[in-house]
């Protein structure tokens, strides 16, 4: 008993010697928010991949009201990837990740300066479908929120506004029913979403009563039934225990072979286990660093990255 | 803490203590239920139960009460029974009690000394820097200020027990003893008003014994925090007993009056009769049943039993009148309002308007449709179609109201999850906000109609016909409204000759019979049996009205809920 106390004193005091070094090392440009004087160099945040970006952004600025969230982030991200996007609380990651299907604009004081494209075609411009752009960009939000509908309907629901799946009487009168095509569509999102073997007896029942991690499942089959190009993800497993979480990392992964997934998280193990590239957020709403996930994690460049990372501050 | 209570001094204290307290409270709460009856005469003042008349049993209860509560109290306060006293019983306690101090000092300086409670020329008074302050009016004040502070200086345990008690004691004893009696009227000799001690009595019960059992409460959990939360508990409990008790009182009252009208000439010979269904013209097999005064005409030659079937039909067709003008138009601009506009100064002049509006008198209401509707859409005649569109702008503010309320708190996620799958906004608030909000809504709608069966006012004005209709249609030219409706090549395309006649509905058909001072066929039913008959017609109406939005309210709930 007493002996294990002592080692945890020596641990705890070995750490603070860490501490105290680290941050005499790093006084050159940090205080413990982690602002800095540090120059962010261009090569940090150039990442090279081979093939066309899905996605790329250009200077992109974002304002609510007078305040800067966003300060000219540009980024390419390949296509059937996973791509985490890291950062402290307040640096602008989700207000990024909201950009890319513009569900920014639902936001009154929100403005948007800049470039995001998909596949080449330019999202913020003059009359771009705000309809079909979310069908190709998905999102799964940071707290489960399926509809209280049964399970059915709420996987169906995407198809079935845009009108891909009448069901009910009135197409049964006029001989257009698609019931059977939604049953295989609910069936193939939930086994996507490693949903079904646990909800298949009770499609018909209210989705509001499984559980968390379930729920967060059912919102990604829904999302997964418009067939979308890019799901993105805004802290999907942050609301969750950590065996639904690692549900929600393997699906994760297994969506990338199909998908191009960008990931919003807090969790920085989560996003050195499933993501393919990092992009580092920092104080202010600048993009610090993007690269490899493992070369961003082993070796950043940024001596504020690697603070952030190693658990100085954030 | 919990040592102590488990040795056995102590659990036998408590045991005395709940000893006392349990049977005294069971006493108090039968006091006040039989106070409550005889107060409203459903039980005689003057009945006797165990030998003894109601009056001196009260008596009894109430000195019992009163010495149990000053008992354990002081028990309490030498430590005698083991409490948590805390060392105030309160400002609540003190005002409460308080003011029935000053009640009490009112009534005796009236009684005894004669003194007035409001200024007279002549009259007892002290000059207060030039005004003439009453005596009376004084002594009750410093009565009053008496019990407070009796109430609030001592500890928990004397504070809430003896001030209580030296109410329900004297009370008791001169109950018990005399002078107040049934016999005994209490006249305060400077006003003419004369209270009868058959109303004062009960009453005096009723309050004391509220308040005895309150005390009670507190005592049997031994004062304190945990004896607050339990008098408190009591005290809500008892408050929620007469709110029902009124409405039960309410409900008994008409259905006793009117049972008998409503029962005259009916049969019930089981299975074998038909039922002649509109439109198709079938007869399918039906109850053998009668129940003339629903299914008759209050007039005619050959009617033996008058009824009050066109004013049902006229309040059922009034209603969806009123449902089919202010439903979705109320839903439609909350949908607007809350989905479409930015919440601000225009949102806010919306509602204080709407609010406005549902707190206008319904008289109002009336004028309107009498001076602006009325010339224009039925020549100037009262009718049916002014009377729903009258009614259907009453509803409109409490529907718009309440929908909002529900469209509001339906939970943004849903919005965002909708929108981010691509659905366009009009269908998200179709598919997800709507049925979100509906139980709000039929809330909102259910309670507006409760409110719209049974108006009378604006039906004066713009609605109403002969009393009496001699046939089974509510509107005077004696056709149904769906068969009236005819249709033309010139415009306006359809008119409807019903819907623009007077009519007659249940709550117009009360007042009406009221004002004209006599039945329909006065050798059946007396004007008031007929009256009564149809408060309780009106009565079943609006509850039918109810079940049916209850239980749609209900599906929807179910269909939202996991079970």
């Amino acid at each position: 008993m007493s002996e294990a106390n002592t080692t945890q004193t020596e641990d705890a005091s070995q750490r603070t010697t860490d501490d105290a070094g680290g941050a005499i090392g790093g006084s050159a440009g940090r205080t413990t928010t982690g602002e800095s004087e540090e120059r962010i160099e261009d090569h940090w945040r150039n990442y090279e991949f081979a093939g066309e970006p899905k996605l790329s952004v250009e200077d992109l600025d974002v304002y609510y009201g007078e305040e800067q969230a966003l300060q000219s982030v540009s980024m390419e991200i390949p296509e059937e990837s996973v791509t985490a996007l890291i950062g402290p609380s307040g640096c602008g990651k989700s207000t990024y990740l909201r950009c890319l299907n513009r569900m920014n604009d639902r936001i009154k004081s929100a403005r948007v300066d800049g470039s995001v494209q998909l596949e080449g075609e330019e999202l913020y411009q003059d009359g771009v479908d705000l309809v079909e752009l979310r069908r190709r960009i998905g999102m799964v939000f940071q707290s489960p929120n399926p509809f209280p509908k049964s399970i059915r309907d709420n996987v169906s629901y995407g198809p079935r506004k845009h009108g891909d799946i009448s069901t009910g009487l009135l197409p049964k009168l006029l001989g257009r029913d698609d019931t059977e095509q939604r049953e295989e569509l609910v069936e193939r999102c939930l086994r996507q979403a490693a949903l079904w073997e646990e909800v298949q007896d009770r499609l018909d029942d209210n989705a509001l009563g499984l559980s968390g991690g379930q729920q967060q499942r059912l919102c990604i089959a829904r999302c997964l039934a418009v067939d979308p190009d890019v799901i993105l993800m805004d802290e999907p497993a942050s609301a969750l225990d950590p065996i639904a979480t690692a549900k929600i990392e393997d699906l994760i992964e297994e969506l990338a072979e199909e998908y191009t997934v960008v990931v919003v998280t807090h969790n920085m193990q989560q996003a050195a286990r499933i993501s393919d590239q990092t992009a580092v957020f920092l104080t202010g709403g600048e993009l610090v660093e993007y690269g490899e996930t493992d070369q961003v994690f082993e070796d950043p460049e940024s001596q504020r990255v690697e603070d952030y990372i190693s658990g100085k501050f954030g | 803490m919990s040592t102590i209570d488990d040795t056995g001094v102590v659990a036998g204290v408590a045991r005395l203590r709940n000893a006392t307290t349990l049977p005294t409270m069971a006493l108090s709460l039968l006091t006040v239920l039989m106070g409550w009856l005889v107060l409203f005469q459903q039980v005689g003042e003057t009945n006797e139960y165990l030998g003894l008349p109601i009056v001196e049993l009260f008596a009894i209860s109430v000195l019992v009460q009163g010495l149990a509560i000053g008992g354990l109290g002081v028990a309490s306060y030498v430590g005698a029974l083991q409490s948590t006293s805390d060392r105030t019983a309160g400002l609540f306690t003190g005002a409460f009690v308080g003011s029935l101090w000053a009640v009490v000092t009112a009534v005796l300086v009236t009684v005894v000394a004669g003194l007035r409670m409001v200024y007279w020329p002549g009259s007892s008074v002290w000059i207060f820097s030039g005004i003439p302050v009453p005596l009376g009016i004084l002594l009750s004040l410093l009565g009053g200020v008496v019990g407070f502070l009796a109430v609030v200086l001592p500890r928990e345990d004397l504070g809430a027990t003896l001030p209580v008690s030296a109410l329900l004691v004297p009370l008791g004893m001169f109950a018990l003893v005399g002078p107040l009696t049934v016999p005994w009227t209490y006249e305060p000799g400077w006003t003419t008003v004369v209270f009868p001690g058959s109303e004062v009595l009960p009453f005096a019960f009723f309050v004391t014994s509220l308040l005895g059992c309150w005390t009670l409460a507190k005592i049997s959990e031994g004062f304190g925090a945990t004896g607050r939360q339990r008098g408190a508990y009591y005290l809500i409990g008892v408050s929620v007993a007469a709110t029902l008790g009124v409405l039960g009182m309410l409900v008994y009252f008409i259905v006793d009056k009117g049972f008998a009208t409503l029962s005259t000439g009916a049969s019930f010979d089981g299975w074998g009769g038909r039922l002649v269904l509109p439109v198709v013209d079938w007869a399918v097999p039906w109850f053998d049943a009668n129940l003339p005064f629903v299914f008759n005409q209050p007039g005619g030659l050959f009617v033996d039993v008058p009824g009050v079937w066109p004013a049902i039909l006229g309040t059922i067709w009034l209603v969806i009148g009123a449902l089919v003008v202010a439903v979705p138009l109320g839903i439609g601009a909350a949908i607007f309002l809350t989905e479409y506009v930015e919440r601000g100064r225009i949102t806010q002049l919306v509602e204080v308007v709407t609010n406005g509006l549902w707190s206008t008198p319904s008289i109002v209401f009336g004028l309107f449709g009498m001076a602006f509707l009325m010339p224009r859409l039925s020549n100037g005649g009262r009718s049916m179609i002014v009377a729903q569109l009258v009614l259907g702008f009453m509803l409109l503010p409490l529907v718009l109201i309440t929908s909002r309320e529900a469209i509001i708190s339906v939970p943004d996620e849903y919005r965002d999850a909708s929108a981010a799958l691509g659905v366009s906004r009009w269908k998200t608030v179709r598919s997800v906000v709507l049925p979100a909000a509906m139980p709000g809504v039929i809330t909102g709608v259910i309670l507006g109609v409760g409110r719209i069966a049974g108006e009378t006012a604006p039906l004066l004005l713009v609605f109403g016909g002969q009393p009496y209709p001699s046939t089974k249609s509510p509107v005077s030219g004696g056709k149904g409204i769906l068969e009236s409706f005819s249709f033309s090549l010139q415009p306006p395309f359809i008119t409807n000759s019903a819907l623009t006649e007077r009519g007659t509905a249940l709550p117009f058909q009360l007042y009406t019979s009221i004002t004209a001072g006599s039945s329909p066929k006065p050798e059946v039913f007396s004007l008031s049996e007929f009256g009564w008959g149809t408060a309780l017609v009106l009565l079943l109406v609006v509850m039918g009205f109810f079940a049916i939005g209850v239980a749609s309210r209900l599906y929807f709930r179910r269909k939202l809920n996991y079970e």
